[in-house]
């Protein structure tokens, strides 16, 4: 694990600030003129993890999905890793090798053998030696709990599996930072356990992991903290326990009102 | 029941309105291919092909200079030979270690076709000869790379497509002369080599020019995107035929003093420039069919947009797009009958002045049906090529083959 930190000049060692993620008064328009982010503040700090809960069309997918650049936003900051997310490219490139993320439809590359997702992007981007990327890679594979599966191809394995394949290869990249939107929302439902235990997991690693999901359970265990958010904004941040038993805001009690 | 006797009542004869049918559309398939039978063995006379075959294959091209297009043809049918077994053994190596797979119709048939046919067309005996060790030379490159390449290291099976531009230039070499080789203008090719060469020269640059279109069709770039549209739909908007002529009249003034090519070359670029835009529509159908979460993902790791294109995206977008591109390749195959329009002697030019000729006068049945069943060789081919190569492309394969 040595690698990322050798291969990155935005080591930790550069940035001894404990915020990994900072996020200040960003607001977004989708180009249809929708105002998705309405000023939106949070911190995320360094090995923390931090559950976004919200109704559906809040903008919990638009928010993260700004930290790794998938999303440009208009006003605000946003700095991941002690780097200003801005339009020069190559610091959208250095954080992205420095930001993880796992999507709702798992988003394998089909065409691709399960090994092959996993060392594309270490080979082609972190320029590392294949053989030693194929070892670090069936490692993984065999840490969530999949390393008979790795010449297969994704089409040949469950929901559960794929999803685990995905989170196998966002780490082969050795990321600081991991982004879930609503990693569990599309398994069937006896798939959902398999992952959050990888998911738990990964969280007593130093990693840092910035979680959308309706998994109440998970968020009460794993969480550091709760993240709400509604209308585009962030709504309350508190500790799991206070905020599933005693939110402060009327709307998220009206939200848990709901799920729970 | 006779399980074969079973099938043919139920698909023939299921009702007294099927049976009918089935006895009407039998009676008129009989009698069709008596008469077609009768006609080909009896009346027709194919002295006409047996005279000229060498015409038809190719052209004018130097008697004494043949050597070098029958070296090139064992060089084509090793290649593929050697791209045939390479893609049967993946992913199914368990057929691949056999000389003689069982139910392996296509090489049975290419064997009795390559026996047959030289016989059939009346060829002197070495000529005979030397087609059937051209088909046996094919045959056993196609085992030895079924046998043997899975087992070479990857990197080198990486390098084998290289081999396909390899040998173009090589072709091109041995046809045309230079480096010691006495040249031979592209006035005096003809027949079937001049069909092959303008189509393949076409097919093989169509190919990246028509990604680029594709690409540009989609770019933000809105110059690049403008042009890339208006390209395409001029070239589908205009008749082929408008196009050739256009280009043996125009290049010359539109290229500065004597870079226009020498004619054939004019038309294999016509047919290029035209092959690319409907190619371009292909890969672009390919690549509206590869979603979103895709290039995402891909980002998301840190992939460059144009690594992300070239491992990610293009890779499954051309896996899409194949069976409409080799759609395309046929057609192209076929269009180069217009060449015969601009006075080129591919195949069918030379037919025309084969049935000029006085000596064989009235022969044009026996001449249009050889032509017509080469280019259903040539196609039959291209599309078993393309459906080997989707085998070979499709990740879901491996799980039918165990
Ligand atoms: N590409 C887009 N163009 C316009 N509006 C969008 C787009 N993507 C999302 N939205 C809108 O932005 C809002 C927030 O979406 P999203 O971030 O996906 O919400 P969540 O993940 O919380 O369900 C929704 O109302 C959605 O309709
Ligand atoms: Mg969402």
């Amino acid at each position: 694990m040595s690698q990322s930190t050798t291969s990155s000049s935005y080591s930790s060692a550069a940035n001894p600030s404990p915020l990994m993620i900072e996020a200040r008064g960003v607001e977004k328009w989708y180009p249809n003129g929708y105002h998705a982010l309405r000023g939106v503040d949070l911190t995320v700090n360094r090995g923390e993890v931090v559950v976004i809960m919200g109704p559906s069309g809040s903008g919990k997918s638009t928010f993260i999905r700004t930290f790794n650049a998938l999303e440009d936003f208009q006003k605000g900051q946003i700095t991941v890793d002690g780097i200003p997310l801005s339009n020069d490219l190559r610091q959208i490139d250095a954080i992205r090798r420095e930001v993880g993320m796992v999507f709702q439809q798992f988003n394998l590359f089909p065409h691709l053998s399960v090994l092959d997702n996993l060392t594309l992007a270490p080979v082609l981007v972190r320029k590392r030696p294949k053989a030693e990327v194929v070892e670090q890679a069936r490692a993984l594979l065999k840490r969530v709990g999949i390393a008979e599966q790795a010449d297969k191809y994704p089409g040949q394995l469950s929901g559960g599996q794929q999803q685990r394949v995905a989170i196998a290869r966002a780490l082969c990249m050795e990321p600081r930072i991991l982004l879930f939107d609503e990693p569990t929302s599309a398994l069937d439902p006896e798939m959902v356990r398999e992952v959050l235990e990888v998911m738990q997991n990964l969280a007593a690693d130093d990693i840092t992991m910035v979680v959308v999901t309706h998994e109440v359970k998970f968020a009460r265990q794993v969480a550091d903290r709760v993240v709400l958010m509604a209308e585009g904004d962030v709504v309350e941040v508190a500790e799991p326990e206070q905020f599933f038993t005693n939110p402060r805001q009327e709307r998220s009690r009206r939200f848990l009102d709901q799920i729970l | 029941m006779n399980p074969l006797l079973r099938r043919l009542r139920q698909d023939l004869f299921a009702t007294p309105a099927d049976s009918l049918l089935s006895i009407a559309l039998l009676a008129i398939l009989a009698s069709g291919s008596t008469a077609f039978l009768h006609w080909a063995f009896s009346r027709a006379q194919w002295a006409v092909i047996q005279a000229n075959s060498t015409l038809f294959a190719l052209g004018r091209y130097p008697i004494e200079q043949q050597w070098r297009l029958w070296l090139l043809t064992a060089l084509l049918a090793a290649a593929a030979g050697i791209g045939w077994g390479m893609l049967r053994s993946h992913p199914r190596t368990d057929r691949s270690g056999r000389l003689w797979p069982a139910n392996d119709r296509i090489a049975a048939l290419l064997l009795l076709l390559s026996l047959a046919l030289p016989w059939a067309l009346g060829l002197a005996l070495p000529i005979q000869l030397r087609w059937w060790a051209l088909s046996g030379l094919l045959l056993l490159l196609r085992w030895l790379a079924g046998r043997f390449g899975p087992g070479l290291p990857p990197a080198l099976k990486r390098l084998l497509p290289l081999g396909l531009p390899l040998l173009y230039l090589i072709g091109m070499l041995l046809i045309g002369g230079g480096l010691g080789l006495a040249p031979v203008p592209p006035s005096e090719w003809g027949g079937l080599l001049l069909t092959l060469l303008q189509a393949s020269f076409a097919i093989l640059l169509c190919f990246p020019l028509g990604v680029l279109l594709a690409l540009g069709r989609r770019s933000d770039l809105p110059l690049l995107r403008w042009g890339s549209v208006i390209y395409i739909e001029f070239i589908r908007g205009a008749p082929l035929i408008t196009l050739l002529f256009l280009g043996q009249n125009m290049l010359g003034f539109l290229l500065p003093g004597g870079m226009a090519p020498e004619r054939v070359w004019r038309a294999a670029w016509v047919l290029t420039l035209f092959a690319a835009a409907y190619l371009a529509e292909a890969v672009r159908s390919g690549l509206a069919a590869v979603p979103r979460g895709q290039v995402e993902a891909a980002r998301s790791l840190g992939l460059s947009l144009p690594q992300a294109f070239s491992t990610v995206v293009l890779p499954q977008a051309l896996r899409v797009a194949l069976p409409s591109m080799v759609g395309q390749f046929i057609s192209l195959l076929q269009d180069t009958t217009l060449l015969s329009l601009i006075g080129l002697m591919e195949l069918l030019g030379t037919a025309r002045t084969v049935m000029a000729n006085p000596a064989f006068l009235g022969k044009n049945a026996e001449v249009y049906l050889t032509l017509a069943v080469l280019f259903w060789c040539c196609c039959a081919a291209l599309g078993l090529g393309s459906r080997a190569l989707e085998r070979r492309l499709d990740p879901a394969a491996v799980v039918r083959s165990g």
